[in-house]
């Protein structure tokens, strides 16, 4: 009796973790999620380019 | 770099709000958000000017100096975005920018606001490309698939373009340089072709 009461306790005082993992502010600096891409910058850059002239194009 | 800016050439533009509309289906924007909105000044006046306005994607964005959280980052293709878990929606952003861009939810009793919602350029959030939790939070990220914001693509006048700054200059240098400095649109030029 004393083990299941044992490990129920256990289990259920699992659910109480907290992260401590805290994020301390510096003004003016992105601490967020990274924003990543498959393509890279210049990449992109050059796709975005072909679709402005294949879509944009002055009329 | 590219530095991806939107243009809206007011002798263009005809008021037509699809750029509005288009920007609300592609990125189910909820009811009383509007990302964009078309501005006309001396409405219903001969010679009234109508302009398409969002964010305007700032080198040196005000929304970004004043954020007492620091939620904004621009990308490398300099667009302006921010993370709206860290977003406390204290409406800062709001007071700073000139463009009247972002905007606020509703949220919870007594017009709590909630997070700021605000034009992506369609690049979506820092969350993964065009996942469940990026779609849901920011729209649909249309730069990821190689595609431009839908406002501009779909204007059918052409007077909202978006893209690299240095294109988007050339192709309006070419424009006025065309129109000789005049309007376009109306005139003795229009009314009485050859």
């Amino acid at each position: 009796m004393k083990l299941i009461v044992f490990l129920l306790g256990a289990f259920l005082l699992t659910a109480c973790y907290e992260d401590t993992d805290v994020t301390m502010h510096k003004a003016g600096v992105y601490k967020g999620k990274e924003d990543s891409h498959a393509l890279s910058a210049e990449e992109r850059a050059e796709v975005l380019k072909l679709r402005f002239n294949s879509v944009q194009t002055d009329r | 770099m590219a530095r991806m800016k939107f243009l809206c050439d007011a002798e263009r533009c005809i008021e037509c709000n699809a750029c509005v509309t288009a920007c609300k289906n592609e990125h189910e924007v909820p009811w009383g958000i509007n990302r964009r909105r078309v501005v006309t000044i001396d409405d219903g006046i001969p010679g009234e000017k109508s302009i398409s306005v969002a964010c305007m994607h700032c080198t040196d964005a005000p929304c970004q100096a004043v954020c007492p959280v620091d939620c904004f980052y621009t990308t490398a293709d300099g667009v302006v975005l921010h993370d709206k878990d860290i977003c406390i929606g204290c409406g800062y952003c709001f007071y700073a920018c000139p463009f009247g861009a972002p905007q606020y939810p509703q949220e919870g009793a007594f017009g709590a606001r909630g997070k700021m919602d605000k034009c992506t350029f369609c690049a979506g959030g820092p969350e993964e490309d065009n996942s469940v939790a990026e779609v849901e939070k920011y729209g649909r990220n249309r730069l990821a698939e190689g595609k431009l914001p839908l406002c501009a693509e779909m204007c059918s006048t052409k007077a909202l373009i978006a893209g690299d700054g240095d294109i988007v200059a050339d192709l309006f240098r070419s424009r006025v340089v065309r129109r000789g400095g005049r309007p376009d649109n109306w005139g003795w030029a229009t009314a009485y072709k050859d």
